[in-house]
């Protein structure tokens, strides 16, 4: 076992929290007028901004239109400043390709890209603080973005990353804990029909442990959604007292 | 007004055997969903089942449809068609320029081929056009103005001064008087002077 205890005897993590506990979610909406939809949103440390374009005109090569959908565009970018070593390659490299393609996957299967055919939505989103979790702070920030935007959605897309350590699922891994050698599994969940959206893993687990680990994360994501369901309603709220006065 | 309900996507509303589904919604297992964030609304139409929709203030993007008509800007002239940028669907003013292609046989619906574009359009026209097709791989929106009321609405004179139509194909300009061919739209009757 690696010489930081990730699990301690009484159940306490590293940074105070128990082993189901998440982060604390702060999340705003419509940041950014000049977009057609944004949000910005927190899970403990790890800060991610996420902006929506769209529905428009497909750019770029036309033959990539799809004649009966939309085609969903995604850029997934860290700031230099996001890492403890400032990074040198923001985007463009294998890690980022691989997690644009991970983001346009799930929001595929949750935007319902029928009602657009032959257009393009563009959702880009930049981590500005990284702290583990990154791939599930960019989807739920990206939820919001897209709901911000006005873009019919079949649910909420709620992300978790979930670990194993000693027996245990912790829930909302912290970037110790993923760089702690602990097997950690990313989920995204459509919290409504339990339906999911993405799941990946390249960590090496025992197969009696994953149906605990996928039932933690699925937990985990509803527990999120909760969070981002009181967001949207806030925000609609406060929306329709401004147009009201 | 009774304050609306408010819903966020995934919000299950009623069965399809309450409502009929209008916008903003979809249908899953005989139920039917929000898909957007927003409010309720209700609309009785008349003694058959009421129509649910979820609306939001600000309206979300409207993709110009077949059998729309839509209003364009010409930007370039071709003698096969015309390249215009849609600018409104319907009385919606889009936040994207579409473009969009008038090609010579659908500029008006009689002697097709004895069209010719520059009499028909100029760049900087403000053109009404119907929507026929989304178009495929190699083409944008395809548009017609093979009607009476469709075509020219706006333009302007080789002078500078906004022209008034005069007949379906000619418009002058009130500062020259000089006559210059368009295909134009008919004037809606309450907007002539008599």
């Amino acid at each position: 076992m690696a010489g930081l205890e990730l699990l301690s005897d009484q159940g306490y993590r590293l940074d105070g929290r128990k082993a189901t506990e998440l982060r604390k979610v702060q999340a705003r909406m419509g940041v950014f007028a000049q977009a057609d939809g944004s949000a910005y949103l927190e899970q403990g440390n790890t800060k991610a901004l996420a902006v929506v374009y769209g529905p428009h005109e497909m750019r770029g090569s036309r033959s990539r239109a799809r004649h009966d959908r939309a085609v969903i565009n995604c850029q997934y970018s860290m700031a230099t400043f996001s890492t403890a070593e400032r990074k040198r390659r923001p985007h463009g490299d294998r890690k980022s390709t691989e997690m644009s393609l991970h983001l346009k996957q799930t929001f595929e299967a949750a935007v319902m890209t029928q009602l657009y055919p032959r257009s393009q939505i563009d959702i880009y989103v930049k981590i500005l603080q990284s702290d583990g979790g990154n791939y599930s702070v960019c989807v739920n920030a990206a939820t919001l973005a897209v709901i911000d935007a006005g873009i019919p959605m079949r649910d909420y897309v709620c992300a978790c990353t979930v670990g194993f350590v000693d027996e245990t699922p912790l829930a909302d891994l912290c970037y110790a804990e993923e760089s702690g050698g602990v097997s950690s599994l990313a989920l995204a969940l459509l919290p409504r029909g339990g339906q999911i959206a993405l799941l990946q893993m390249d960590a090496r687990l025992h197969q009696d442990h994953l149906e605990a680990l996928i039932e933690a994360a699925m937990t985990a994501c509803k527990g999120v959604s909760k969070v981002l369901d009181q967001v949207v309603r806030q925000h609609l709220q406060e929306a329709s007292v401004n147009s009201a006065e | 007004m009774s304050p609306m309900k408010l819903c966020v996507p995934g919000d299950k509303l009623c069965s399809v055997e309450d409502c009929i589904p209008g916008t903003g919604v979809y249908l899953r297992h005989g139920y039917i969903y929000s898909s957007l964030a927003g409010y309720v609304l209700k609309k009785n139409e008349g003694e058959e089942l009421p129509v649910i929709s979820v609306v939001r203030e600000t309206e979300a993007q409207l993709l110009p449809d077949v059998g729309a008509i839509v209003t364009c800007k010409v930007t370039s002239i071709n003698p096969r068609f015309a390249k215009v940028h849609i600018l409104y669907v319907g009385s919606t003013p889009l936040k994207d320029r579409f473009r969009g292609t008038i090609r010579k046989e659908d500029v008006r619906a009689t002697e097709k081929d004895k069209v010719e574009t520059y009499k028909s359009f100029r760049p900087g026209d403000i053109v009404l056009a119907k929507v026929i097709s989304l178009g495929d791989v190699q083409s944008n929106y395809l548009l017609t103005t093979a009607e009476n009321e469709l075509g020219v609405v706006v333009a302007h004179s080789e002078s500078g001064a906004q022209m008034v139509p005069i007949s379906w194909c000619e418009m002058q300009c009130p500062q020259t008087h000089v006559k210059e061919f368009r295909k134009v739209a008919r004037v809606q009757p309450e907007y002539l002077q008599a």
